[in-house]
Parts: structure tokens; sequence; C-alpha cells
């Protein structure tokens, strides 16, 4: 990370995340490792949080691992949806 | 009931039920992101949305404008006190927030100056929109500043709201001193199109578009 970038939150992190998995049905790690911009050690670290708290539904398929949101994460993604919005009307970050 | 007291209820109870449903949102994305700024936002929304029931009450009840309460009424001049005082730290408190966020906690300190403000309620009143224009000035201020360092600052529409807030207490500030009633209520009426920005704000920020 450069110095001027500004770390991320944990929370932007979670979600950018689970956007990444919202655009795709199923979504292969590395589809969220590049939308989500981590490194595989902390994405695997990410999504293992995720899927612990119901965000995030595994499918192994032989050699193939996909995610996807479940139907708790499709509910937190929309709160945090409308809480960004609001967030950044006020011009803050999350 | 005069129209005036009528007009002053009805504008005031609708930007209180605005004010409350603004610290409402504030109050829940605050639960989910956790910034101080938010909480700054929601106690100050929720003071100036009782502020704002404390003066359309109050208007109920005399039967006049916070202009026209003669000084002998208790009650009355109790009320009103009691909505400058309440409509004074709420926009501290969001002030505050911002100054925070912009400047550190050391701005904190800047608002235990008016230690010796005037006794009487129309000394109270004039000090107070006076202190509200100078906190609303800044909280636009931060605002412009916010939109010009970000890609992504406040909002247009919530400038707008707090822009037309702002003018709104000029027109107050400018009636309590000219003691004129009819632009106590073009100040209720700005005030109320401030607030009906922000209503529009909330309301689109809770209909996010799906990705």
């Amino acid at each position: 990370m450069s110095q001027g970038e500004k770390q991320r939150s944990v929370l932007r992190i979670n979600l950018d995340i689970l956007n990444a998995v919202s655009d795709e049905h199923e979504a292969k790690p590395t589809h969220i490792l590049y939308k989500a911009n981590l490194s595989h050690e902390r994405m695997v670290k990410y999504l293992d949080d995720l899927t612990g708290k119901g965000l995030l539904a595994v499918k192994q398929d032989g050699e193939n691992r996909t995610y996807s949101l479940t139907p708790k994460g499709v509910g937190f993604l929309l709160e945090m949806r409308r809480a960004e919005a609001f967030v950044q009307g006020f011009g803050l970050n999350i | 009931m005069p129209a005036g007291t009528v007009i002053t209820f009805s504008l005031d109870i609708l930007s209180a039920i605005v004010a409350l449903l603004t610290s409402y949102y504030a109050y829940r994305s605050n639960r989910l992101v956790g910034n101080s700024v938010l909480g700054a936002i929601s106690v100050g929304f929720m003071l100036l949305g009782i502020g704002l029931a404390v003066d359309a009450g109050t208007s109920l009840v005399t039967g006049k404008l916070l202009v026209e309460v003669p000084m002998d009424r208790a009650l009355a001049v109790l009320a009103s006190f009691s909505y400058l005082t309440i409509q004074m730290v709420a926009y501290l408190v969001i002030a505050v927030g911002y100054g925070r966020a912009t400047y550190g906690s050391a701005v904190v300190a800047a608002p235990a100056v008016f230690a010796g403000w005037a006794a009487n309620l129309y000394g109270f009143s004039v000090l107070s929109y006076f202190v509200v224009l100078v906190l609303l000035a800044f909280v636009v201020f931060q605002g412009f500043l916010l939109r010009s360092g970000k890609s992504h600052g406040m909002s247009s529409i919530l400038l707008l709201a707090f822009s037309l807030i702002l003018v709104a207490h000029l027109v107050l500030l400018i009636s309590v001193l000219t003691l004129g009633a009819g632009l106590y209520l073009a100040g209720i009426g700005v005030q109320f199109l401030g607030f009906l920005a922000l209503l529009v704000f909330v309301v689109r920020s809770e209909v996010v578009v799906p990705r």
C-alpha cells in the first residue's frame, strides 16, 4: 500500500467482498480477489469470517469453490448500502 | 386562532418530524458504521426535533409567535428559552461533530464562551439566533470543504438543506431584531424548505438502487 493511500476499514473490506459476491450469482475466489483488491491470505481470512457470521455460503464442487450471499447476507448488504449512501451524503466515509 | 400561529405550528411540526427521522437514520447508520460524526448528527437532529416540537407547542398554547410573546407570561418565556437553548445545543453538537472530524478534539472547548448572555428572552433570542447562524455557517463551510476535498463530499441536496436553514436563521435573526412577525413567518417557511430538502436526501439514501 502506498503511503498516500488510506487504509481501508474492516467494514469497508467486508462490504467490498459482499459487493463482489453480489455481482455474480456464485462468485469464484479469483473474482472476489480481483474485485475486493486483497491478497489471497487476507481474502481467505475475511471469507472465513463472513461465512462464519452466516453472511456467505460456500459451495464446493470438486476442486471448484464458489461463494454466494445467504438471505442474511443479502439483508446485511442492503442495510450497509443504505448506510453507505447516508454516510457519504454527509461527506463521510465507511 | 391567527393564521400565523397555524402556519408556524404546522411547519414546525413537519420540520420536527423530518429532524427526528434524520436522527433515526443517522443512529441506525451509526450502529452499522460506528462514526462519531454520525453520532453527533443523530443527537443534534434529535434535539432539533424536540426543539421544533416545543416551539410548535408554544405557538399552539399561547396563540402567538415567538416574536410576539409578552415578557410577563412565564410559561411562554420558559418554553421559548427551552426551544432556543435546545436549538443552539443541537446545532452545536452537529458543528462540533464536524469540527472534531476535521480539526481534532481541541474544537470542543470553543463553545464555552457564552457565559454572560442576556438575561431576558429578547436578548437571549438574538444571541441564540446569532450563535445558530455562526454554527450553521460553520457546518455549511465544512460541507463545501468536504465536497472540494473528496471524490464524494457532502451531497448537493444536503448542502442545499443546510444552506436554506442557514438563510432561514438569518431571516429569523432579523425578524427578532426588528420584531417583524411577517419576517418571522418567512424564516419559518424557509427553514421548512430546508427540512424538505433534508427529507429528499433521507428518502433518496433509503432507496438504494441494487447494483
